[in-house]
Order: structure tokens, then sequence, then C-alpha cells
């Protein structure tokens, strides 16, 4: 099974109107917790090893459940029981609601009542069952996603060359691939990776009440 | 015919947008306290560095601070109110969810330039603020939220004297660039301008309950010229859809081969 490779370029892209903007990734507390901006590379492949290898598998998961036409609820409590830190259950339930809406309005459908308080990889894996994407696909857009979505708000954040950031991005498109291709043959909740990340999780506990920021998480 | 006929079940969405400092949260602080005795209310501000709008208008005591809610907007508010309004549209699904039903969800945008307007796809109505301190020459600068947004608000009148600017010509020449539609000179410090808004804003309700008030979009571009080939009949034009310019271009075209 292949997707169509204009699909993923429209999921992929930072104009889809999913609430992504407003997203560092955890960029934001981490750049104020001391990360430098040179060290974002290292921080990306990090995550991508760890928190983005949970919810890339939970996607991949979650399209598979959501094919068998099995219970997504199982999944999110596996997604929820891998993702310790409140402030981060919250904001991916916040991008799941967004991806909601895109997923209602582009392949509209039935949903299940509780679909509203699913996380983002759960509605991504059903979003990528309706839309007939390739496991790795869904995993290669998380992925992609939240390099992305550091990156531009970096450039927010600490403003510079942006093409130099494009080039830590083409960069990491291997280890985008790696990871994604490593999720892809997962079927159940229980498969899903349980990496944590304890700094990630921390910081994303302190910016959540933290007055002065630019971006929700 | 209006194709919204039926009652709308939810609160109506009032946008509020302007440039920095013009007294967007000030404008909504006023409003919450002439009418939070008879309609129920809920804000969401649109922050660019910090929650300073959010708790302004707690600080202000006009409205309960958890019926306040700040969205971030990733250094890009005019993206968090038109291009991608999700966090916001989730705000006040959250505001009706935990308080309602409410009457008026009130949004600050985070201050921003002359063209930031909302998405009708956001609110229902919107006002654009300008205030006199910025000088009696923004009016006619245009753009599509002094152009078109529901309502104009020429705020701080009071200063008018301080400044050097002549708030009645200002007013008038808002008037001109909107064609018409309204346009409030208000004050904090004027009563009775206070009456003239908070009743426009009770009949824009009244108009959105019935399903006769229908959203637009004030629309990213201003209006501009493009001067004809023949250099006759220029006209000032908008982009709303496109197919004005279209049709323009259609109609010089069939001149000229006629
Ligand atoms: N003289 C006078 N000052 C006013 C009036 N309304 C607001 N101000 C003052 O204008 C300043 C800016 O008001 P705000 O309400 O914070 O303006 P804002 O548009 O929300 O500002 P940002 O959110 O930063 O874009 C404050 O110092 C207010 O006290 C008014 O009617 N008259
Ligand atoms: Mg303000």
């Amino acid at each position: 099974m292949s997707t169509s490779s204009l699909l993923l370029t429209l999921l992929g892209d930072a104009r889809l109107p999913s609430g992504g903007h407003a997203q560092s990734a955890g960029l934001e507390p981490a750049l104020r917790a001391g990360t430098t901006a040179a060290q974002v590379p290292a921080y990306l492949r990090a995550r991508l090893r760890t928190v983005i290898r949970v919810e890339a598998g939970t996607a991949v998961v979650a399209r598979a459940v959501a094919a068998g036409g099995g219970d997504l609820g199982e999944v999110e409590a596996a997604w929820a029981a891998r993702t310790p830190s409140q402030a981060l259950r919250a904001n991916g339930r916040r991008l799941g609601r967004g991806y909601l809406r895109v997923l209602q309005t582009l392949w509209p459908g039935p949903f299940d009542a509780r679909a509203g308080t699913w996380s983002r990889p759960v509605v991504l894996g059903l979003l990528a069952h309706r839309a007939a994407m390739a496991p790795a696909d869904v995993a290669r857009l998380v992925g992609y996603d939240d390099v992305q979505s550091v990156t531009a708000a970096l450039l927010k954040l600490e403003p510079q060359d942006p093409l130099v950031i494009a080039a830590w991005v083409k960069d990491l498109l291997p280890d985008i691939d790696e990871m994604a291709a490593q999720v892809a043959p997962l079927h159940t909740p229980e498969q899903i990776p349980a990496h944590g990340a304890p700094l990630i999780e921390r910081w994303a506990e302190t910016h959540d009440t933290t007055t002065e920021r630019l971006f929700s998480a | 015919m209006p194709e919204n006929t039926t009652a709308p079940t939810r609160a109506m969405r009032l946008g509020v947008a302007g440039p920095v400092g013009t007294g967007k949260s000030s404008l909504i602080a006023t409003l919450c306290q002439a009418l939070s005795g008879e309609l129920r209310l809920g804000v969401i501000t649109n922050d660019i560095y910090t929650d300073e709008d959010a708790r302004f208008l707690k600080s202000a005591g006009v409205l309960d601070p958890e019926r306040i809610r700040p969205v971030e907007t990733g250094a890009c508010p005019h993206t968090a109110i038109r291009d991608d309004v999700t966090a916001n549209l989730l705000a006040a699904e959250d505001l009706e969810a935990d308080f309602g039903p409410l009457d008026l969800v009130i949004i600050e945008s985070g201050g921003d330039n002359l063209t930031a307007t909302f998405s009708p796809a956001l609110v229902d109505a919107q006002l654009f603020v300008l205030d006199v301190a910025g000088g009696g020459d923004v009016v006619r600068k245009g753009g599509p939220g002094i152009a078109r947004a529901d309502l104009l608000v020429i705020n701080k009148t009071d200063l008018g004297p301080y400044v050097g600017v002549d708030v009645e010509r200002m007013a008038r020449e808002g008037r001109e660039a909107r064609r018409g539609s309204p346009v409030v000179a208000l004050s904090r410090h004027d009563a009775a301008s206070i009456r003239v808004l908070t009743s426009w804003v009770r009949d824009t309700l009244t108009h959105y309950r019935t399903g006769e008030h229908t959203p637009v979009d004030p629309g990213p571009m201003a209006p501009h010229f493009h001067a004809d080939q023949d250099g006759e009949g220029s006209h000032p034009h908008t982009h709303d859809d496109g197919t004005d310019h279209a049709r323009y271009q259609a109609a010089a075209n069939a001149g000229q081969s006629a």
C-alpha cells in the first residue's frame, strides 16, 4: 500500500489549518532551560527516539485498530499511559481536536462520540485509515511535523538564517524514515513503544504555568 | 433570503481587531461592564508575548476571571484569527462547554497591523478599533478592517484636543471610506458614546439570533486601483472573492475587442 505523495504533502504542510502554528514541540521551554540553538538537531534526534516514537507508534496502531473496527479508546489509553506529563497529554488532546476538525471536513463520516477527547496520534491514525494512508507514511508524517514544528518555532524564538534550519531538516529526513520504519509494523496497543524523555516532560510541565510564552507547548 | 434562517444554537462571536494600543482590551472591559448584567459573556484574548491582555481584563473585575481565556499565537497573531483559527475556535467551544449557554463571546486579536482581520470561520461580526492618538490620517490609509469591518471604532476621542486631531472629521472620513457603514467615535469617558457602542452590539446580536446577520469577510487586502488600459474608469475595488476583478477584466477586454 502506498500513500499519494501529494496527500502526504498536504498533511505535512505547515499551512494546514490544524492549530500547529502555536506549537514549538517543546522547544520554547527547552531554550529557556538552557538548550542552545546549536543543540537543536540533537534535541530533535532525541525526540525522534523517544516521545515521537511513542506518538508515531500510537498513530500507526490507531490506524490498524480503526481498520479492524476495534476500539480506539484502548489506543488512547495506551498513549496516555506512555505520556506521563499531564501538560503533554492536555496539549496532545487539544491537537487531536484540531485534527478532528480537519478530518471532519476533508474526510467526513460518522464519529465515535469520544473522538473529541482523543489525542493527536489517535485522531491521525483514524485519519490515516479514512484517507487510505500507509502505516509508515502516517509515522513519517508525525516525525516530519515534529521536526518542522521545532525548527519553525526556532525561527521565532532565536531568529537566524532560515536556510540553515531547512538544511537541518533535510539532514534529519533519514532519521524520520528510520523511526517510521521501526514503528510501521505495529498493530496492537501493547506494542506501542514506551520511551520516556524526563527533561522534555518536565519542561512541558514548567511551560504550562509560564505566562510569558509565544507557543502553547 | 439569508440561508441561515433558523436560530443559531451557539453564542455570537464578536471579534475586536485593530493596531497595538488602540484600546481593544479597554473597550472589551467597557462592554463587559455594560452588558454582563443582561448577557452571558465569555472573552478570549490573543496575546503575542504574554497573557497581559487576559490579566488586564481579569484584574479589571468586570467578568468572572474563569470566563477570560488567553490563546497563544506562536508569534503570528494574524494567523490565529485568519489562516488557522483552530486554537480560538477550541477556546470558544471550551468556554461554552464550561459556562454555556453563553450569549456573546468576545475575541480580542493580538494587536497587529492594519491588515489583520478576523476570518468569518471564527467570528460572526467584528469591530476594528483605531484611536485618535494614532493620527487623524489613519482612516485614509484604508485597509480591510477600516473599510469593511462590521463597525469601525474611533477610540479615545477625549484625546483629540491634545493630539491635534479633529475627531468629527476623522469619523466623517471613516464613514466615507466605509461607504456609509457604521462608525462609532468612542471614549471610555463619554457615557453617550458607550451607549452607542452597546446598542450596536445588542442590535447585531438580535440580528444574529434571527438569522438576519451574515458574517462578512473584510478580506486581507485593501481596496486598490488598477489603471484601465484606456486610462478611463479606474475604480477602487477589492478581491473579496476574486470574481469582481475577473468581471472587470472581462468587461475591459470585451470593450477593447468591440
Ligand atoms: N484617554 C483614553 N485612553 C484610553 C481609552 N481607552 C483606552 N485607553 C488607554 O489606551 C492604552 C491602551 O489600551 P488597551 O485597552 O490596553 O489597548 P489594546 O488595543 O488592548 O492594546 P494591545 O492589546 O496591546 O494591542 C491604555 O493606557 C488605556 O488606558 C480612552 O477611551 N481614552
Ligand atoms: Mg489588549
